[in-house]
């Protein structure tokens, strides 16, 4: 029985590997897209406008405050009724890359506002202009705050994307969907799917705990 | 094609998303209340000096962070019925949800016992106080402090995961914005009435979130929203 | 009633305190002074266990540490300890804070403990403070209040680990004045500090430490006017001129 189902489940081997590859691909994608996306709007974010921040911080408040299945859903089904016609894997890369740049945003709009004025006053003095402050000054000592919880951000977009799996895109969670119609062995078939993920995200994971860490380490901890 | 939206059927299902509205709510609260009982049994776990209890639970743990949700939800959703486990989609739903978030919470926890600076449970063992007094006493109270605004981060966080639940037919929120999309082929109508639905539970959650955390004294700490 | 034999201990490799003999009495009040890193904090901190020893003896009202026979969480009920950084419960007013123990630890009736807890935070000048969060006190009231919080403990032994360092300087006599009160009440106390007004007043004996060992002791008059050692009187020369 089980030596059957092992068998069975060898023959799905390629479908196993285009899901990985389709998962990789989505969050890959999206992942650099939302975060150029999502640094652009986090430094328009803390730019001073008070209209930018306000609009971008509702923007992000409406994502954050949805189901990331629901915001499928609505890109899937209501983009083609306004007449832009696209395929489950546009539909899944734009609602991952919006997901990921709102998070982002926030991200970085929290690590710029975490350098002290001070820093920002001091390059005034010297002159520089607002680009060369921000390039040179502020965003070097915000990515420091703000590579951790960056690194954290990627692991749940990886997470977020098998929720795409919803709308029909043969990733790794809708692989061992259809796998397990054939072979009915959930544990073992979803079992295998967490692996697969575990070994995409468990290394970021170590490492956002390392820069962590380090981060914390360079601040020195107060000694009591 | 948007011109067309039709107000009048969304009243029309307004029954409906009551009921899936008021689904989300109760199984989100009875999830919640189970992923507290998990979270503080792991953070007990995590924090003994015995490997034998640390590393069962800092494995699941990892296991948690490391995989989807969804995941989960149909390891268990197509697993338990192979261990003779046939059980209600609204009970598996509550159980992964529980378990995948009891994960997080130990963490919450976990960040908010650590926070105690070292000078505190120094000051216990000087006035002679035991391991359980000390935590008791001292550790605790503050600890649940800073706690608290990080949980209900994280209860925002199962609220949106609980739509998942709509993909193991179970009859919520979003279910209910699936429903009206196939039945009268009006997908903007059933998705921005869910949408809307769970913006009302969001923007309750993050000001009871934002109004403790004025009220406790204490800066929000990161959390998974 | 605190006594070291032969006392080293190490931090990894490092060795923080170097055979140390030395013996306070009942009702005596001795100062610990030395460069940071002298290992003299570290010392005190043995006494009611925050820190463990590696060899030796160290015998505490009667009691040898590391003994099976000996319990500390009792043991430390009969010592009080004073740190730098006060360590007061910020989730507790003052008179919680002072009362917290007695009932908990002491299991002394509440109305009891509340009573000898009014009655020692006005003793060190805070009478109009019970209710008081640490967060609204001053650190100088904060530190009163610590002293406070194990006085109500009535221990044998008070230890204080640079309980001024921490306190700006116009906050420092009032913590002083209140461990005068204390000193002259009889109580055996054992002071890591630099206040040397503080240990001409009320200590029978200076000990100096450098790089963990105890390199001069004496009363405060010899150790101040007529310092024996290169290293006392380098100290000295430091810390007079500011």
């Amino acid at each position: 029985m089980i030596w059957f189902q092992l068998q069975s489940l060898m023959g799905s081997y390629p479908l196993a590997l285009r899901g990985l590859g389709m998962t990789i691909a989505l969050s890959g994608i999206s992942l650099v897209l939302g975060t150029i996306l999502g640094f652009a709007l986090g430094v328009l974010r803390t730019s001073g406008s008070r209209l930018l921040d306000s609009a971008i911080g509702l923007w992000v408040d409406l994502i954050r405050g949805t189901p990331f299945l629901v915001q499928i859903f609505l890109i899937f089904f209501i983009l083609p009724e306004l007449g832009v016609e696209l395929d489950a894997f546009t539909a899944g890369i734009i609602a991952l890359t919006n997901l990921a740049a709102c998070f982002i945003c926030e991200i970085v709009a929290a690590g710029i506002r975490s350098v002290p004025t001070g820093q920002v006053e001091a390059a005034l003095a010297s002159g520089l202009s607002q680009w060369q402050r921000m390039r040179q000054v502020v965003l070097p000592q915000a990515m420091r705050v703000s590579l951790p919880p960056l690194v954290g951000q990627y692991v749940l977009l990886i997470k977020d994307s098998s929720v795409v799996s919803a709308i029909g895109l043969t990733d790794l969670t809708r692989v061992g969907w259809l796998v397990v119609q054939r072979v009915p062995n959930g544990l073992l078939v979803f079992a295998i799917v967490g692996i697969g993920y575990f070994v995409v995200c468990y290394p970021l994971i170590l490492l956002a705990r390392r820069l962590e860490r380090r981060m914390s380490a360079a601040h020195g901890e107060v000694q009591l | 094609m948007l011109e067309n939206f039709s107000f009048r059927t969304i009243v029309e299902y307004l029954p409906l998303f009551g009921q899936g509205f008021a689904a989300t709510l109760w199984l989100s609260i009875v999830s919640f209340a189970g992923a507290l009982a998990v979270g503080i049994i792991l953070c007990a776990m995590n924090l003994q000096r015995s490997r034998l209890l640390q590393l069962p639970a800092k494995i699941y743990i990892d296991a948690i962070r490391a995989t989807p949700l969804l995941a989960q939800l149909y390891f268990l959703y197509f697993g338990l019925p192979r261990l003779g486990l046939v059980l209600p989609e609204l009970v598996v739903g509550i159980l992964a949800l529980a378990l995948n978030s009891g994960a997080y919470i130990a963490e919450i926890i976990r960040a908010g016992i650590l926070s105690i600076s070292r000078g505190q449970v120094e000051a216990g063992i000087a006035s002679g106080m035991t391991y359980a007094q000390r935590m008791r006493l001292v550790i605790l109270p503050q600890a649940i402090r800073v706690t608290i605004p990080p949980l209900l981060g994280q209860a925002i966080v199962l609220v949106k995961d609980s739509a998942l639940l709509s993909l193991i037919s179970v009859a919520e929120l979003t279910r209910a914005g699936q429903l009206l999309a196939s039945d009268r082929f009006m997908p903007a109508e059933g998705f921005i009435t869910t949408a809307a639905c769970y913006l009302v539970l969001y923007y309750g959650l993050k000001s009871l979130a934002a109004f403790s955390a004025r009220w406790l004294g204490v800066r929000p700490i990161g959390s998974r929203t | 009633m605190i006594e070291f034999r032969g006392v080293n201990k190490w931090f990894g490799a490092l060795h923080v305190l170097k055979d140390i003999t030395l013996s306070v009495e009942p009702r005596e009040v001795v100062v610990v002074c030395g460069p940071s890193g002298s290992g003299k904090s570290t010392l005190i901190r043995c006494i009611n266990g925050l820190e463990t020893i590696k060899d030796g003896d160290l015998v505490v009202d009667g009691q040898r540490l590391g003994d099976r026979a000996t319990n500390m969480t009792e043991l430390r009920t009969e010592i009080g300890f004073v740190f730098q950084a006060f360590n007061l419960y910020p989730h507790k007013t003052a008179l919680e804070n002072v009362t917290l123990a007695p009932i908990h630890v002491r299991k002394i009736p509440r109305g009891e403990a509340e009573a000898s807890g009014r009655e020692m935070l006005a003793k060190v000048g805070l009478g109009d403070k019970f209710n008081a969060y640490p967060s609204e006190l001053s650190g100088g009231q904060q530190q009163r209040v610590a002293i406070a919080r194990c006085l109500c403990m009535r221990p044998k032994i008070m230890l204080f680990d640079e309980p001024t360092s921490a306190l700006d300087p116009e906050m420092i006599s009032e913590v002083l004045d209140v461990m005068v009160g204390v000193a002259e009440e009889g109580m055996t106390m054992m002071v890591v500090t630099h206040e040397m007004g503080f240990a001409r007043k009320v200590a029978q004996r200076v000990v100096f430490m450098d790089a963990g060992a105890v390199v001069e002791t004496g009363t405060p008059d010899e150790f101040f006017s007529d310092p024996k050692t290169d290293r006392s009187r380098a100290f000295l020369s430091k810390i007079l001129r500011h």
